[in-house]
């Protein structure tokens, strides 16, 4: 290898450092371009939204838009309706799927029974059955069972899943025995034991888990499609898919309801960027 | 005595252990096995939505059927094209923003938060936005126009087979290239800080280490981040059917997905769409195998 003399080398890098930051820089001003440009064109008439160049920033706040969004085109207020249903099944959703995978991972991971690896095994097996290969037949079985357009519908299928249970076993296996054993010797029972010692102490899975499954409910579109029918049982995708379809009425009024859905999942992310970054280090520990 | 207590003990947690993972086994069996199952059994028979009429047992004819349709190859082609197009410019993107970014002192966390930033939006969120950016007056155009010092000229984002491909791919790989660059740091930390000082010791150049330490002892996570991605891109459904219904052509992203739920729902063929639900099943059965007989191949990475 050839000497570099110790200047140039350093002038070298300094070059190579600044490429590096401009591409950083532009690769997040380009990443973070299309969310920008639907906050600022839900705030602008639709004359503004297709005129070129871009203006980037409203003139005025034209905050109509939000209200068209609200309103919807049949002009029947449907769209609070729609959001209000997204809260009810995305967050009983959460509530279940951390209560029941907290309880099993719970037992896979304290409880040593004949069958126990068997049983875990089949579970995770679940995670290969892709839900678009089975929403035929869910569907089906809700039809039978008359659980279309209810919030019973929305919210079934998606009472738990392989990999909440997968996540609150790994959380506790690490969680001390003789804990649990001075807790038992104590006289506690063993329900009073998990929701008194070991829930508690698993706040960070917790927590991790329900914003991930919030935010997957949240953008649940392929089941409410099948399953709601009636406009007063659709969710926010179903929404703004609706509304999309008929953009070219009014542009600014779709970027609107596109705004009003990703806020509550926005403010969410700013406030706990930790567990949706944590959620997503915690899908790579999937393999084990 | 103590024997005695202690099978006791023993016995009593089995009982415990199977309480507590029983309301996910009967969750379980009804949701997933029974659906799975049930979706094959169907795939057997001519069977209508909505009809009365009970099913007429036809054995694979539907698989045959589905065989020889071009409809059906055309959408493998189209999922196949869209997964192949996303996945493996994610796979590589991602690793390189990784490596820029944790070769930055400053501001780690900032660029992963905005990187992170799409994954956050609903899809069909995503793909409203990029609905109006690839309109014919839209920023895309505006910006491409800006690069190849074009004017006026539309490049038919939503018009022309293979736009309108680019353009779901465009969508999908905005969404999630973070979700996998925050991924691949996480695998880059791991990596001892000391192999690295070892390498640049003996004299190693950046690109050498990045090279020769980093890309080798990164493979599980990129194993794990190409897996990931894959099954996910062989699953897209929203920005599909977001773009359709928005009047977009259907044939070039009529991915499987997109196929079934026209099958059974505007169709009413429920056998046949749940064929085509047991073939895609098969396909990503099919595809982690591999992924993992590759993985396993080479050999299990050693850090000490």
């Amino acid at each position: 290898m050839r000497e570099v003399p110790m200047k140039a080398r350093k002038e070298q890098s300094l070059v190579v450092d600044i490429l590096i930051w401009g591409f950083l820089i532009v690769t997040a001003l380009l990443i973070l371009a299309p969310t920008l440009f639907m906050f600022t064109a839900s705030l602008m008439p639709s004359r503004d939204i297709v005129r070129m160049p871009y203006p980037w920033i409203p003139k005025d706040l034209y905050v109509q838009n939000y209200w068209h969004a609200l309103e919807g085109n049949d002009g029947n207020f449907i769209y609070p309706r729609n959001i209000l249903n997204s809260f009810i099944v995305a967050g009983s959703i959460s509530l279940t799927t951390v209560l029941i995978s907290a309880l099993t991972g719970y037992g896979l991971a304290k409880f040593p029974f004949r069958g126990r690896n068997i049983v875990f095994l089949l579970i995770m097996a679940t995670m290969m059955i892709p839900f678009e290969a089975i929403m035929i037949p869910l569907y089906l079985v809700a039809t039978t069972l008359k659980m279309q357009d209810s919030y019973l519908g929305l919210i079934m299928p998606f009472l738990t899943n392989a990999f909440g249970i997968f996540l609150m076993r790994q959380y506790m296996l690490t969680f001390p025995d003789e804990i649990i054993d001075a807790a038992r010797i104590d006289g506690s029972g063993e329900l009073s034991i998990f929701w008194r010692i070991i829930l508690p102490n698993s706040t960070p899975a917790v927590a991790a888990l329900a914003i991930l499954t919030f935010r997957t409910q949240w953008d649940n579109l392929l089941w409410p499609l099948l399953i709601s029918q009636s406009e007063e049982m659709k969710t926010i995708p179903l929404y703004v898919v609706k509304f999309a379809a008929e953009k070219h009425t009014n542009e600014g009024a779709m970027m609107a309801a596109a705004a009003i859905a990703s806020i509550p999942i926005f403010i969410l992310f700013l406030l706990l960027s930790k567990y949706f970054v944590s959620g997503a280090l915690l899908h790579s520990s999937r393999k084990g | 005595m103590k024997k005695l207590f202690s099978r006791g003990i023993e016995h009593k947690k089995a009982r415990w252990g199977w309480f507590l993972v029983l309301p996910s086994l009967v969750f379980f069996s009804l949701f997933s096995f029974f659906p799975i199952i049930n979706a094959f059994y169907t795939s057997l028979f001519r069977k209508r939505l909505l009809s009365l009429r009970p099913p007429d047992f036809i054995g694979f004819a539907n698989y045959e059927y589905l065989l020889k349709s071009p409809d059906f190859w055309n959408s493998v082609r189209a999922t196949f094209i869209f997964t192949l197009g996303t996945f493996i410019p994610i796979v590589i993107c991602g690793l390189v923003l990784a490596a820029f970014i944790m070769s930055r002192r400053r501001f780690q966390k900032l660029f992963q938060m905005i990187f992170y930033s799409p994954a956050v939006l609903s899809s069909v969120v995503a793909a409203a936005i990029w609905l109006l950016i690839f309109d014919p007056r839209g920023l895309a155009n505006q910006g491409m126009n800006a690069l190849l010092g074009t004017v006026g000229r539309d490049f038919k984002w939503l018009a022309t087979a293979n736009m309108v491909r680019l353009s779901t791919i465009l969508v999908y790989f905005w969404k999630y290239i973070g979700h996998f660059t925050v991924i691949y740091i996480t695998g880059l930390a791991s990596i001892p800080q000391s192999l690295h000082e070892a390498a640049r010791i003996d004299g190693a150049s950046g690109w050498q280490d990045f090279w020769h330490i980093t890309i080798p002892l990164l493979k599980p996570t990129t194993v794990l981040v190409s897996i990931m991605s894959m099954l996910q891109c062989l699953k897209t459904f929203s920005t599909q059917y977001l773009f359709t219904e928005s009047g977009a052509p259907t044939g070039p992203i009529n991915v499987i997905t997109l196929n079934i739920y026209n099958t059974a729902i505007r169709d009413h063929n429920i056998g046949r769409a749940s064929a085509m639900s047991v073939l895609l099943f098969g396909m990503m059965l099919f595809f982690t195998w591999v992924q993992f007989r590759f993985s396993r191949s080479g050999g299990e990475v050693d850090y000490a």
